[in-house]
C-alpha cells in the first residue's frame, strides 16, 4: 500500500486523544466479559490528559488476542441507542445524517485515531507525481444490498453525485480541486483533481462520502433515496417513525469492514433502535432507567456521573472549535488591535472549566481545535488572560474615554458590539452560558457587548451572516484535517464567492499559505506550512477559540464493543454485542416473532 | 336541528340570548345549514393557510439559503450559482403571486406539496404524526374534564375554605407552565418512583405523564370557568326547588348544577383545542414522543412552507370540527337550546 | 329561545364567565359579600406579595442581594446557602437577585400581553356584538382562523421586526390569547346590550358611544375581570413556553421564562434552578387570580 504524503501522518502531529474514556475503564472492563481489557493512556497535545478506553485503537491482530476466542461475542438482540436529533435524511450534508449514514453507507477509507486512513472499500491508492491523479483499486467482492456491485464504475458515478447536488458538504470540501473520474477497470478507478489537495483521502473518509447504490440513486424516487439509502454497510434501514425512533437491521451478507473495525463479517447485533430523545433530562434518564443500552450527547451535568456508572467516552471534533468570528469587513472590529484585545480580554479557560462543569475541554485557537491534525498548540496559545495588555491594546487604538457605565468610547462612539448565534443549533445551553460569562468579563475591559441568539430560521437564512448583520458570529465546522483553513478563509470574490469565510477576513498571505500548506510534497512540509498558517492567522486575530465541539457516548454494561468513529465522531455499532444472552434478551427485539427466531 | 348558523359558527355559547329567535334566519333547511358550515370551515382553512404562507415567504432571510444551509449544518452566505438550482427547483423565484396561485391550485387538487427538507409529500408527513398528537391532545383533553368535574362535584359552595383551598389550587394548576410540570412530573414519576418510562413513545404506559403535562393546567382553567357558574347556579331558586322536594345534596349537583356549569367548560374546550396542538410540542420534547408539535415547531424554524401550511390548516380544521361537536353538546346538556330554535 | 324558563334569568355567556347580566338585580350577593371589612385573609398574602412584585418591579436594588449580572466563575450551581438565598445559577450568578431583577420584565409581559390580548378582545369582540350581521361574520371568521394559527408563527414575525424582546413577547402572546377573550367579551356585550337598562338608554336617545362606555362596556367586562387577570399568569406561561421554543428574550436577562427555560437542564443536580423561577410564576399567577377574584366580588357586592 503506497501511503501518499499526507498532513495526517502519525509522525507530524503532537499526540492527539480523539477517544478518552472513564477513568474506571479497566475496572469497569473487568465486570464486562466481553470487553476489552486494556486500557491505553493517550495524552492531548495541550495540557489536557485524559485515559482512553481501548476503542478501536488496536489494530485487528491485537484486537483478536485482546477479546480472544473463549469468549464469543454474544449474537443478535437489539439494541436501544438515545440520540439527541432526528436527521432529515439517513444520508445527507448534515452532521446528523453523516452519523446515521454511517450505519448504512461504506466509505473508501476508514479513518483512525492518529489521523491517517486505513483500507476499506478500497484496499490500495496511489498518487500521481503532480497530485493531481489519484488512482485508487478496490475490493472485487463488495455488492450494495440491492444486489449491484460495488465496483469502479459506482465509484466514479458516487463522485459526480456528490459535487453535483446530491451532499453540499461533500461538494464544500472537494469543491474547487474535484475534476472528474475516469473508470479504469472493474476494480481500479482514477480521481482527477485539478489542483493538488493533501488532505484527499482524510477527507473522504467522512460519511458524506458514503457510497450508494447509482442502481438505487438513479431509479427510485428522492423520499426512497433519503429514507432509505441503499448502501453495502453493516445495517439497512428497516423502519422509521419520524419524531420516535429509526430500525436499522443487520446485513447479513457484510463482510467488508474496514480494517479498523474490530472483526470483519455480519454485524453480532441483528438491529439498532435509533430512539430520537431530544430533552437531556430525558436522555440521560432513559439509560439510568435501563431503556436504553447506550446514549449519545450525554448532558455535561450528567459527565460526571456517566464517568462513574457508564463506559463513557468522549470526541474532541477536529476542525474549527467554536469560536467567535470577528468581522473584519465592517464596525468595530476592522481595528486589528480591538480583536487582539478582545481576546486577551477575557479569562476563557476559567470561563469554558465554570460553564462546562470542568467536562469540555477549552480551546484557545480560534482555528482548528487540539484534536486537529497540524494543530499547532504554541499558535494557539497567543492570547492568554491579560488585562491589561488588552486595555493597553484599547488605549493605544483610541478607545481612551469611558461612559458611566464603563464602557470605553472613542469620538463619541461606544466599544458596543453585537454577537450573534444560534441557539440550541449551533450553541448548546453551556455553550451559552459561555458565552454570557465572555459577556460579562469582557466589560472589565470595556467591552459592551450585545448578545443576539438567532431563531434556527434566522440563522440559517442568511439574515445574519451578511457583513453588515453583526460584529461577531458563533460558529464550528467539524472536519478531520486542517484543510478547513481554506474553507473558513479563502477570500471571498466575485467569481468564487465564499460564504464560508464568516470573518471576511481578506488576507493575501494567509491564502498563500494555505494554498502552500494544501499542495506541500510532504507530510512534514504540510504540516509546517499549516503551522505557519495559524501564526499568521493568530496575528491578525480574526477570530476567538472558546471551546471544542464534542461528542460524547455512555454505554450501560448491558452492551460492549461500540465505539466511535474518528473522522467525525459518530457511534459505531458493527463492532457491538451484547454482555450475555441474559441481557440480550431482556431487549425485545424488533417484534415478538423475531424475538422467538433468536432464540 | 335547527339553530341558526351564526349561533353555530360564531356563538355557540349564546343559549341564554333571544338573539337567534330576534335576528336569526330561519334556516329552510338542514342540507343549506350544513352547506353553510362547510362554507364557513372552508373560509377558515383557506384563510389560515393563506395568511401562513404570506408570512413565511414575506420573513426577512433567504428560503434557497436557509434551505442549503440546512442541509449542510452550516450557517453562511450562498452565491446566486449555489442558489440557482434550489430556487428553479421550488419556484422561489417566481413572482409572489404566481407561488400564490400554484399553492392553491394544489390545495383544490388535494395536493398540499413536498416538504422541502423531508422530501415526503406533506399528506405522508401529517400522517405519520397526527395519531399519536390527536391521541395525546384528546387524552389530555378527558383527563382535564375529568379532573374538573371531580373537583367540583366535591368541593364547590362546600365549607368557605374547603371551597377557597381548591379554587386556588385550580388557580394554581391554570398557571403551571406546562414544561415546569412536564419535566418535574418525569423526575418524580419516572426517574425517582420508576412508574413510568422515560422515553414515552407512542406506546400506552408512556401516554399517562404527557397527558398530564397538558391535563392538568387545562384542569384548572376549566375547574375555574365551572365552578363559578357552578357556585351561582346554587343558588338559584330551582335548586332550592329541588332541595325543597327533598332531592339529595349530591344528587342536586349532579343532576342539575353540573349540567349548567357544563357549558363554559364546553365552549373553553372549543378553543382549547388549538392551543393544545401548541402546547403538545412542549410534552413530545420532554416525553420524546413523536407529532405534530415536533413536526410543526421543525417546519417553522426550517420555514418548510408546505409543512406549516399542511399542519396549520389541520389545526383549522380540527378546531372547526371541534366547535361543531362542542355546539351539539351544547344542546345536548341544555336542551332548551333545542326547542327554542 | 322565548321558552327560557323564567325562573333563570341568567345562563352562562360564552367560556363561562360568571355570565351575569348585570341588568337583572342579584337575588341577593351570592358570593360572599367581600367588603374592605372582611376581607379573606388570602387576599392579605396576595396583597403584600403583589406589593413586593410592585417594588421588585420599580426599585429591584432594594430587595437584590447581589448585581444579577455578577458572575462567579469558581462556583457555577452552588446549592441555596445563607449568602445565596436561592442558590447560584450556571454562571455563578445569585438566582435570589435575579429573580427579583427579572420581575419587571416578566410583570411587563403578564400585564402587557394581557392589555393587548383584552384590548384587541374588547374593541373586536363588541364591534361584532354591536356592529351588525357582516361585521360579527367576518370578526368572527378572523377569530377562528387566529385561534388555529401557531403563536410561534406569530413570534417568529415579531422577532423578525423587534429581535428576541419583551416587545415580541408582549404582541406575539397578545394576539395569541386575545382570540378567546375576544370571543366571551363579544357573548358579555350581548347579553348586556339587550338588557332592559341599555335599551332604556337607547330609548332615551343616548349617543351610542355614550351607551357603549357608560353602560354596556363596565357592565360586561366586569364579570370578567377574574378570567382577564387569570391571563396574566397565563401570559407569563406562554412567553416561558416560546423561551422553551428558542423564542425567549436575549440574555443575560432574567426574565422568569428566560431562568425557567436555562434551568432545565439542571433539574436533578441544580433543582433550585428550575422549581424556584417556576414557583415564582405561579406565585405571581395565584396573586393576580386571587386579586382579580376579590375585585370582582366587591364591585358586585358594593352594586
Amino acid at each position: 500500500m503506497n501511503t501518499p504524503p499526507s498532513p495526517n501522518a502519525p509522525e507530524n502531529r503532537p499526540v492527539s486523544a480523539w477517544q478518552t474514556a472513564t477513568t474506571t475503564a479497566s475496572s469497569r472492563a473487568r465486570r464486562r466479559p466481553g470487553a476489552l481489557t486494556a486500557g491505553i493512556a493517550l495524552a492531548v497535545g495541550s495540557a489536557l490528559v485524559l485515559s482512553a478506553c481501548s476503542s478501536g485503537t488496536a489494530g485487528p491482530q491485537e484486537q483478536a488476542a485482546l477479546t480472544g476466542s473463549a469468549t464469543e461475542p454474544v449474537q443478535g438482540g437489539v439494541l436501544e441507542y438515545g440520540h439527541l436529533q432526528e436527521p432529515n435524511c439517513i444520508f445527507g450534508g448534515w452532521i446528523q445524517e453523516n452519523f446515521t449514514a454511517r450505519q448504512v453507507l461504506d466509505n473508501l477509507v476508514s479513518a483512525t485515531e492518529d489521523g491517517s486512513v486505513v483500507p476499506w472499500i478500497a484496499t490500495d491508492w496511489e498518487v500521481s507525481e503532480d497530485q493531481l491523479v489519484w488512482t485508487l483499486t478496490l475490493r472485487d467482492d463488495v455488492h450494495f444490498t440491492d444486489g449491484t456491485p460495488l465496483d469502479a464504475e459506482a465509484v466514479a458515478y458516487n463522485f459526480d453525485y456528490w459535487m453535483d447536488g446530491g451532499n453540499g458538504t461533500a461538494a464544500a470540501h472537494l469543491g474547487g480541486f474535484y475534476d472528474h473520474s475516469e473508470v479504469v477497470d472493474a476494480d481500479t478507478v482514477e480521481i482527477h483533481l485539478s489542483a493538488p489537495f493533501a488532505p484527499f483521502l482524510s477527507t473522504l473518509s467522512q460519511s458524506y462520502f458514503g457510497l450508494q447504490s447509482p442502481t438505487a440513486l438513479q431509479t427510485r424516487t428522492v423520499e426512497e433515496n433519503c429514507t432509505e439509502p441503499i448502501g453495502s454497510g453493516p445495517f439497512t434501514v428497516k423502519d422509521w417513525k419520524r419524531g420516535e425512533y429509526i430500525e436499522f437491521e443487520r446485513n447479513e451478507d457484510y463482510d467488508w469492514a474496514p480494517e479498523n473495525a474490530r472483526h470483519q463479517g455480519p454485524a453480532y447485533l441483528e438491529g439498532i433502535r435509533w430512539n430520537i430523545v431530544p430533552d437531556g433530562t430525558s436522555r440521560y434518564g432513559s439509560l439510568l432507567a435501563g431503556e436504553m443500552d447506550a446514549i449519545g450527547e450525554v448532558p455535561a451535568v450528567n459527565i460526571a456521573e456517566a464517568r462513574q456508572r457508564y463506559d463513557f467516552t468522549q470526541y474532541i471534533t477536529p476542525g474549527r472549535p467554536v469560536v467567535i468570528n470577528l468581522n473584519t469587513e465592517r464596525g468595530i472590529f476592522t481595528d486589528q488591535a480591538v480583536r487582539q484585545a478582545l481576546s486577551h480580554a477575557t479569562d476563557r479557560e476559567a470561563n469554558i472549566e465554570s460553564a462546562f462543569l470542568g467536562t469540555v475541554p477549552f480551546e484557545p485557537s480560534g482555528y482548528l481545535s487540539q484534536s486537529t491534525p497540524g494543530y499547532d498548540a504554541d499558535a494557539a496559545q497567543q492570547y492568554p488572560f491579560d488585562l491589561e495588555k488588552a486595555n493597553e491594546l484599547l488605549d493605544g487604538a483610541g478607545w481612551t474615554g469611558r461612559a458611566e457605565d464603563g464602557t470605553r468610547i472613542k469620538d463619541g462612539q461606544r466599544l458596543q458590539v453585537k454577537i450573534v448565534y444560534g441557539l440550541n443549533t449551533i450553541v448548546t445551553p453551556d455553550g451559552n452560558t459561555a458565552i454570557q460569562n465572555f459577556q460579562e468579563q469582557a466589560r472589565a475591559a470595556g467591552f459592551d457587548i450585545e448578545l443576539r441568539p438567532l431563531t434556527p430560521s434566522e440563522n440559517f437564512s442568511g439574515a445574519y451572516s451578511t457583513p453588515d448583520s453583526y460584529d461577531g458570529s458563533v460558529g464550528y465546522w467539524t472536519s478531520p484535517h486542517a484543510g478547513i483553513l481554506n474553507i473558513n478563509y479563502r477570500p471571498s470574490t466575485e467569481e468564487a464567492p465564499n460564504g464560508a469565510n464568516t470573518t471576511f477576513l481578506d488576507n493575501e498571505e494567509v491564502f498563500t499559505t494555505i494554498q502552500q500548506a494544501l499542495q506541500a510534497p510532504t507530510d512534514a512540509e504540510v504540516t509546517a506550512t499549516f503551522s505557519e498558517a495559524q501564526y499568521q492567522l493568530s496575528e491578525l486575530a480574526p477570530a476567538i477559540g472558546l471551546y471544542t465541539q464534542t461528542n460524547t457516548l455512555a454505554v450501560s454494561d448491558r452492551v460492549s464493543g461500540l465505539w466511535l468513529e474518528p473522522a467525525q465522531g459518530g457511534p459505531i455499532f458493527h463492532d457491538a454485542h451484547f454482555t450475555s444472552e441474559e441481557a440480550r434478551d431482556s431487549s425485545q427485539g424488533f417484534s415478538a416473532a423475531n424475538a422467538e427466531n433468536e432464540g | 336541528m335547527s339553530v341558526t348558523t351564526e349561533t353555530l359558527t360564531t356563538a355557540p355559547a349564546q343559549p341564554s340570548s333571544p338573539e337567534p329567535v330576534r335576528r336569526g334566519r330561519p334556516v329552510t333547511s338542514t342540507a343549506a345549514l350544513i352547506g353553510k358550515k362547510v362554507l364557513g370551515a372552508l373560509f377558515v382553512i383557506w384563510a389560515a393557510a393563506s395568511i401562513t404562507f404570506l408570512i413565511q415567504s414575506l420573513l426577512p432571510g433567504d428560503r434557497a439559503t436557509l434551505l442549503l444551509n440546512q442541509q449542510t449544518g452550516q450557517v453562511q452566505e450562498r452565491s446566486a450559482e449555489e442558489l440557482a438550482p434550489i430556487n428553479e427547483q421550488f419556484g422561489f423565484d417566481d413572482p409572489l403571486l404566481v407561488q400564490y396561485v400554484t399553492f392553491l391550485g394544489g390545495l383544490l387538487r388535494g395536493d398540499l406539496g413536498i416538504s422541502y427538507t423531508l422530501y415526503q409529500p406533506v399528506t405522508t408527513v401529517i400522517g405519520d404524526q397526527i395519531v399519536p398528537t390527536l391521541v395525546l391532545t384528546f387524552t389530555a383533553l378527558a383527563v382535564a374534564w375529568a379532573l374538573a368535574i371531580v373537583l367540583l362535584l366535591l368541593t364547590a359552595r362546600r365549607a368557605p375554605w374547603v371551597s377557597r383551598i381548591f379554587s386556588g389550587l385550580e388557580s394554581a394548576a391554570a398557571a403551571l407552565p406546562q414544561y415546569w410540570l412536564g419535566i418535574i412530573l418525569l423526575v418524580v414519576f419516572s426517574l425517582w418512583l420508576g412508574l413510568f418510562p422515560v422515553v414515552s413513545g407512542s406506546g400506552t404506559a408512556g401516554l399517562v405523564l404527557p397527558a398530564l403535562t397538558l391535563g392538568i393546567p387545562l384542569a384548572g382553567f376549566l375547574a375555574q370557568v365551572m365552578r363559578a357558574e357552578f357556585e351561582r347556579t346554587m343558588d338559584e331558586p330551582f335548586v332550592l326547588t329541588a332541595r325543597a322536594r327533598g332531592m339529595s345534596d349530591g344528587g342536586v349537583r349532579l343532576r342539575h348544577v353540573l349540567r349548567h356549569s357544563l357549558l363554559p367548560g364546553l365552549s373553553l374546550t372549543g378553543w382549547a383545542v388549538g392551543a393544545q396542538f401548541s402546547a403538545a410540542v412542549i410534552a413530545e420534547n420532554v416525553f420524546a414522543r413523536p407529532g405534530l408539535g415536533r413536526v410543526l415547531v421543525t417546519a417553522v424554524n426550517g420555514r418548510d412552507l408546505p409543512v406549516v401550511c399542511g399542519v396549520v390548516m389541520l389545526v383549522a380544521l380540527v378546531y372547526v370540527i371541534t366547535n361543531l361537536i362542542v355546539d351539539t353538546a351544547y344542546i345536548l346538556v341544555d336542551p332548551r337550546l333545542k326547542e327554542a330554535a | 329561545m322565548t321558552a327560557q324558563p323564567q325562573s333563570q334569568p341568567r345562563i352562562p355567556a360564552d367560556a363561562g364567565t360568571t355570565g351575569g347580566v348585570p341588568a337583572a338585580p342579584h337575588p341577593a350577593g351570592p358570593v360572599q359579600s367581600a367588603t374592605w371589612r372582611r376581607v379573606p385573609v388570602t387576599v392579605w398574602i396576595a396583597g403584600v406579595f403583589a406589593g413586593l412584585l410592585l417594588l421588585a418591579a420599580f426599585a429591584p436594588g432594594v430587595l437584590a442581594t447581589h448585581d444579577p449580572r455578577a458572575i462567579t466563575l469558581g462556583s457555577p450551581l452552588a446549592a441555596p446557602s445563607w449568602e445565596h438565598w436561592f442558590g447560584t445559577d450556571q454562571s455563578g450568578r445569585d438566582l435570589y437577585s435575579r429573580i427579583v431583577h427579572g420581575t419587571t420584565q416578566s410583570l411587563l409581559i403578564g400585564l402587557g400581553s394581557a392589555a393587548v390580548g383584552v384590548g384587541l378582545a374588547v374593541v373586536f369582540g363588541s364591534w361584532a356584538a354591536l356592529g351588525g350581521r357582516w361585521a360579527d361574520a367576518v370578526i368572527g371568521r378572523a377569530i377562528e382562523v387566529l385561534f388555529a394559527f401557531p403563536i410561534l408563527l406569530l413570534a417568529m414575525v415579531f422577532i423578525a421586526v423587534y429581535g428576541p424582546s419583551v416587545q415580541t413577547l408582549i404582541l406575539a402572546v397578545g394576539l395569541g390569547i386575545a382570540p378567546g377573550y375576544a370571543r366571551m367579551v363579544r357573548a358579555q356585550v350581548m347579553s348586556v346590550r339587550r338588557s332592559g337598562y341599555v335599551q332604556a338608554a337607547q330609548a332615551l336617545g343616548h349617543h351610542p358611544g355614550r351607551v357603549l362606555a357608560q353602560h354596556i362596556l363596565p357592565n360586561a367586562l366586569r364579570p370578567l375581570l377574574a378570567v382577564l387577570t387569570l391571563g396574566i399568569g397565563q401570559s407569563i406561561v406562554w412567553a416561558s413556553g416560546l423561551a422553551f421554543l428558542g423564542f425567549g428574550v436575549a440574555p443575560p436577562s432574567p426574565e422568569w421564562g428566560a431562568l425557567l427555560e436555562a434551568g432545565r437542564p439542571y433539574i436533578i443536580e441544580a433543582w433550585w434552578l428550575e422549581i424556584i423561577p417556576g414557583l415564582a410564576v405561579l406565585a405571581t399567577a395565584l396573586t393576580a387570580t386571587v386579586l382579580g377574584k376579590f375585585v370582582e366580588s366587591t364591585l358586585e357586592g358594593e352594586r
